[in-house]
């Protein structure tokens, strides 16, 4: 594990839950307002992007890494997504979150040295 | 799509929503698994763009892959169409058992004790911050 994946595998992380907030957001627009509209076609092209970034990222990921060391990575997005939810929404982090999100930080790490 | 077909759907048993969270995870694992075959045959396309993954396109299991990847957002969508996310989410996190396990037994990966581990301990989290993440995923 060199610094670079671990880098590469971050990004494709924060690139992953920020393009499935903006496709959220995208689809949200559409209901009253249709699809003719600014709000959506940004949020939905930002949010493909951001979504093919990070597919192919992981594609990349997995040449070199194997699948079941590369898969539980993903389980640190549910923290993005506190943290996200933390600072756009100003939502209190409940007590099941932070032991949840500390339970997955450490099997990461687990999974990282293995 | 038309936003008043509900009932008439759901009475077939494959329009079930929670069927359909089945299918979308079995998708999800398939897809991987053949992404992760069609990424080691491109290993040596390029070294250069290696990293973009881009270099990944080359084989078709890629792209079988990507049909997979499709299929399990359109089974996706539709069941959280009828399914609050609260509670499909969490019956979605059952991918984080299915690759590891599929990984194991299909592309015959070794999975070592300290690995199995820290698979385990992803999913104890998971299992405690699934619902709450759900609901703050809703309200974004």
């Amino acid at each position: 594990m060199t610094l670079l994946s671990l880098l590469l595998i971050g990004v494709s992380l924060v690139a992953l839950v920020g393009g499935q907030l903006l496709l959220k957001r995208a689809m949200e627009s559409t209901t009253g307002r249709g699809f003719a509209q600014r709000t959506f076609v940004i949020s939905l092209l930002a949010g493909t992007l951001l979504m093919a970034t990070s597919f192919f990222l992981t594609l990349g990921l997995l040449q070199r890494f194997d699948l079941s060391y590369l898969y539980p990575f993903q389980g640190l997005s549910v923290i993005f997504i506190s943290i996200a939810a933390a600072v756009l929404l100003r939502e209190r982090l409940t007590l099941p979150l932070i032991i949840g999100s500390i339970l997955i930080t450490a099997g990461v790490v687990l999974v990282s040295i293995s | 799509m038309p936003m008043n077909s509900e009932p008439r759907v759901q009475s077939f048993r494959f329009a079930n929503p929670w069927v359909q969270v089945a299918v979308s995870t079995l998708c999800v694992t398939i897809s991987e698994l053949f992404l992760k075959r069609g990424a080691m045959a491109t290993v040596h396309v390029s070294q250069q763009w290696a990293w973009t993954g881009l270099t990944g396109l080359a084989s078709p299991l890629v792209w079988i892959g990507i049909i997979f990847v499709v299929l399990s957002f359109i089974t996706w969508l539709y069941a959280l169409r009828h399914l609050p996310l609260s509670r499909a989410f969490p019956a979605s996190q059952a991918v984080h058992v299915l690759v590891p396990l599929s990984s194991w037994l299909v592309l015959g990966e070794r999975i070592t004790t300290i690995r199995w581990c820290g698979i385990a301990l992803v999913l104890a989290g998971l299992a405690l911050v699934a619902k709450p993440v759900a609901t703050l995923e809703e309200k974004l």
